[in-house]
């Protein structure tokens, strides 16, 4: 794929619709979202500001869709958007935003931010001017199946390990499995042990999964980089396989971005809707947990809070399933301070974690974070997203801090109770 | 050209230039957003997204603890220098006896020097947004000529307003003339700047409460 | 004492086991599969944690250690892994479970959590390994020679 400033602006002439024209329209530069954005509050650096990372797209909608851009074009008076302008916003676009959302809620003209943010994204990548590290990512996406190069015989012996383990069987490309599950590649290198959690969980609650060959990847480069072919293509696969297997419903593992990927995007990207249902992980352990397939024995003692991925909560819709499940173990849970759909960003989202460039300015704006735990002080955080949780445990590292990161999924499975 | 000659001329004609301009203008803003149209949401929906949206245009007005803390003045001058434009504008007598002429039928008002105060307490609000707005980092790197001229054009009405309705320094009709042009020369640049936020803040709201409350999150 | 031939009878094992025992036995684990790692910082903590005799103070730095060692060697999302430094990752892992205070720990004790650390080091190995070869012992049996030539000590 060939990049090219002109399928740049192409690029973000297509991402301009009556919301994003009303949107613009309204912003009177309040400064309300720098207020609301971590990358602005842990650095006060006032580029970092979100309306200001949504200026290509700004550009392109004033000089084509606004009568007064249209006429200051002909007489070279509306800004253009040129290579310059997209060199320079590369790093604000990319480095400095995960793609939260908080500058979303806060807006007093209601604008969506993070959806303009994530729609300027697709003219930079067009254009050629998105992270190398992002694009090595989607490349490997595209042609292994997974951007981090994971491949089945290495899943495969993932599974076997597993298996081992706990004398349960994975099942692979089972045909008619209410549930098909997909997996991160990060919890396939990083933490395997989320494949037992579910094996233990979803044997003893009694219901049939499976997971495909053919389309195990969650993560969704394609939306990170912003080219949303990319990204179609790769929901495609998992759409190919689901009905292939004629699943019920696909989950989605403790992954941020891959359940915004196939969750909200997937059917707009393939311009299909789907044939079945998509649910996050913690939304089907919730549906185990009001159907009484889940007994719990034991409790943790320990005082737990929960940090809310982004993705899944506030743009997600996945904010008290959680809670319920966290409570089935715990009596000693604090909420942090600002919590739920404004819960703060832990900083590596979005792609930023994938950007070794960014990696200064993702433990700097950690620094968040922090504060809200040193308000509360719990033991341990639980999460769903294994990039949060990586992120979260070098933050903690640098700061020498000792809070242990504790998977919902796996800690729900130490605690199922032996029958 | 003598003072009545011009009180006249921007009663008459000025007024109709400037609000043809303006409802023009405004219809036409409006038809550049809702004519890009957008594609219907395929995914499973978690919520109603009307619902969701007719509820934003309002909740967006009250915001939550943590964000006020942390916006604390724009919120606050925000909230003064708005609702002293309504009630400027839409509360005072004379005003409301104007537009009864136009529409047909007008509304209660509130005393005159309740109003007069108003006035006084808006314009210092917004003299404090400018300098909030020339000091503050953010605001600085943020801010356009454009803005500097709405500013202008936001608070020339409110001064000549109190300098016409108190008859401070010329005669009678030339500080109503010069009023009602300051009102005439905002009317012409509203459909051209960010004073369309006034209309288009209910299709932003509406749009930022339905895209969230597709997902089931109420924003 | 019988010879461990399962899971079960490992992890029973392994419960009776008491805090500092657990911590001894977990570090005979990581150095059967200490070859897989080249952090140094790894092979430090491993000395601590094997010496039942160190102070609460001398755990906690190497806590530490191993700790800073699980930050650089895990795979960055999207970034393109590696399989056999993976392995090194789940070493270290291995290495923070068993010096990681029992309180705070998962289910099965500090031990079961290292040796299953030191499982998924070999299964690593084993992924970037091309050929068809089998190990002729598994790291499972293996870690019950470990266990049941400790307990006879």
């Amino acid at each position: 794929m060939s990049a090219s400033l002109d399928k740049g602006i192409n690029a973000l002439k297509e991402q301009v619709d009556s919301s994003v024209a009303a949107f613009f329209s309204s912003c009177v530069h309040c400064g309300m979202c720098a207020d609301a954005c971590l990358f602005y509050t842990e650095t006060g650096d006032p580029e970092r500001t979100p309306i200001n990372k949504t200026e290509p797209l700004r550009r392109i909608w004033k000089s084509e869709y606004t009568l007064l851009g249209r006429i200051g074009k002909m007489f070279g008076l509306t800004a253009k958007v040129d290579d310059k302008l997209l060199t320079d916003w590369e790093t604000l676009v990319y480095d400095s935003c995960t793609l939260c959302g908080r500058c979303s809620m806060v807006c007093p003209v209601g604008n969506d931010i993070a959806l303009m943010i994530r729609k300027t994204r697709e003219g930079m990548a067009a254009a050629g001017h998105a992270p190398i590290d992002l694009i090595g990512a989607t490349k490997r996406a595209v042609t292994i199946g997974s951007p981090m190069g994971v491949k089945l015989p290495a899943l495969m012996a993932q599974i076997k390990h597993v298996e081992n383990d706990t004398g349960l069987k994975i099942p692979l490309d089972v045909v008619g499995a209410e549930y098909m599950l997909l997996l991160s590649s990060m919890e396939i290198m990083n933490f395997p042990e989320f494949i037992e959690a579910i094996a233990k969980i979803f044997d003893k609650a009694g219901v049939s999964w499976t997971i495909a060959s053919e389309a195990f990847e969650a993560t969704n480069s394609g939306i990170q980089i912003g080219v949303s072919d990319i990204a179609a293509e790769l929901v495609q696969r998992i759409v190919d396989a689901a009905e292939k297997l004629q699943v019920k419903t696909v989950i989605s593992p403790e992954c941020g971005h891959a359940y915004m990927a196939i969750r909200w995007d997937g059917p707009n990207l393939v311009g299909k809707a789907f044939s079945f249902k998509v649910r996050h992980i913690l939304e089907v352990l919730d549906e185990f947990r009001k159907d009484g397939r889940l007994k719990i024995s034991g409790k943790e003692e320990q005082r737990l809070t929960y940090h809310d991925p982004c993705q899944i909560s506030r743009r997600g819709g996945v904010i008290e399933q959680p809670r319920h499940l966290i409570k089935m173990f715990s009596d000693n849970f604090v909420e942090m301070p600002d919590t739920g759909k404004m819960n703060w960003c832990c900083g590596a989202g979005g792609g930023v974690s994938s950007n070794e460039r960014a990696d200064e300015i993702r433990l700097k704006v950690f620094q968040r974070k922090k504060d809200q735990l040193d308000a509360i002080k719990p033991d341990a955080i639980i999460s769903a997203c294994s990039n949060c949780r990586i992120h979260l445990e070098d933050g903690l590292e640098e700061n020498h801090m000792d809070i242990p990161l504790m998977s919902l999924t796996e800690t729900l499975a130490d605690h199922l109770a032996e029958d | 050209m003598s003072e009545i000659e011009f009180l006249n001329w921007v009663r008459g004609p000025g007024f109709q230039i400037a609000t043809i301009i303006f409802v023009a203008g405004v219809i036409i803003r409006f038809a550049e957003i809702l004519l890009l149209g957008r594609k219907t949401n395929l995914a499973e929906a978690k919520g109603s997204e009307m619902r969701s949206g007719l509820r934003t245009i309002v909740t967006r007005s009250f915001p939550d603890k943590s964000t006020f803390q942390r916006s604390m003045f724009t919120i606050t001058a925000g909230y003064i220098f708005h609702i002293g434009l309504f009630v400027t504008i839409f509360l005072f007598a004379p005003h409301i006896l104007m537009f009864k002429e136009i529409f047909g039928f007008g509304w209660p008002s509130l005393p005159t020097p309740v109003v007069d105060a108003m006035a006084v307490v808006t314009i210092i609000a917004l003299l404090a947004v400018l300098t909030h707005r020339m000091r503050d980092n953010v605001l600085r790197f943020l801010t356009t000529k454009e803005d500097y001229l709405v500013w202008l054009v936001t608070i020339a009405p409110l001064i000549t307003g109190y300098i016409a309705f108190h008859r401070i320094g010329m005669t009678a009709p030339t500080l109503l003339a010069i009023h009602i042009l300051s009102v005439e020369l905002l009317l012409v640049l509203f459909p051209f700047t960010k004073l369309m936020h006034t209309f288009t803040v209910i299709l932003s709201r509406w749009y930022g409460g339905a895209i969230s409350g597709y997902r089931g999150v109420e924003s | 004492m019988s010879q461990i031939s399962n899971d079960t009878e490992f992890k029973q094992a392994l419960q009776s086991l008491d805090a500092t025992q657990n911590r001894v036995v977990a570090a005979l684990f990581i150095e059967h599969v200490m070859a897989l790692c080249n952090d140094d910082r790894i092979q430090r903590a491993v000395n601590v944690a094997v010496n039942s005799s160190v102070s609460d103070d001398e755990i906690s730095d190497a806590l530490k250690l191993a700790k800073a060692a699980i930050m650089d060697s895990s795979t960055r999302c999207g970034a393109e892994g590696n399989w056999t430094e993976q392995a090194g990752y789940f070493v270290a892992r291995a290495t923070v479970a068993a010096l990681t205070p029992p309180a705070q720990s998962r289910s099965g004790g500090t031990a079961w959590q290292a040796a299953m650390s030191c499982r998924m080091a070999q299964t690593s190995i084993l992924i970037d390994n091309e050929s068809d070869e089998v190990a002729a012992t598994s790291e499972n049996e293996w870690q019950y020679g470990i266990l049941s030539g400790y307990l006879k000590s």
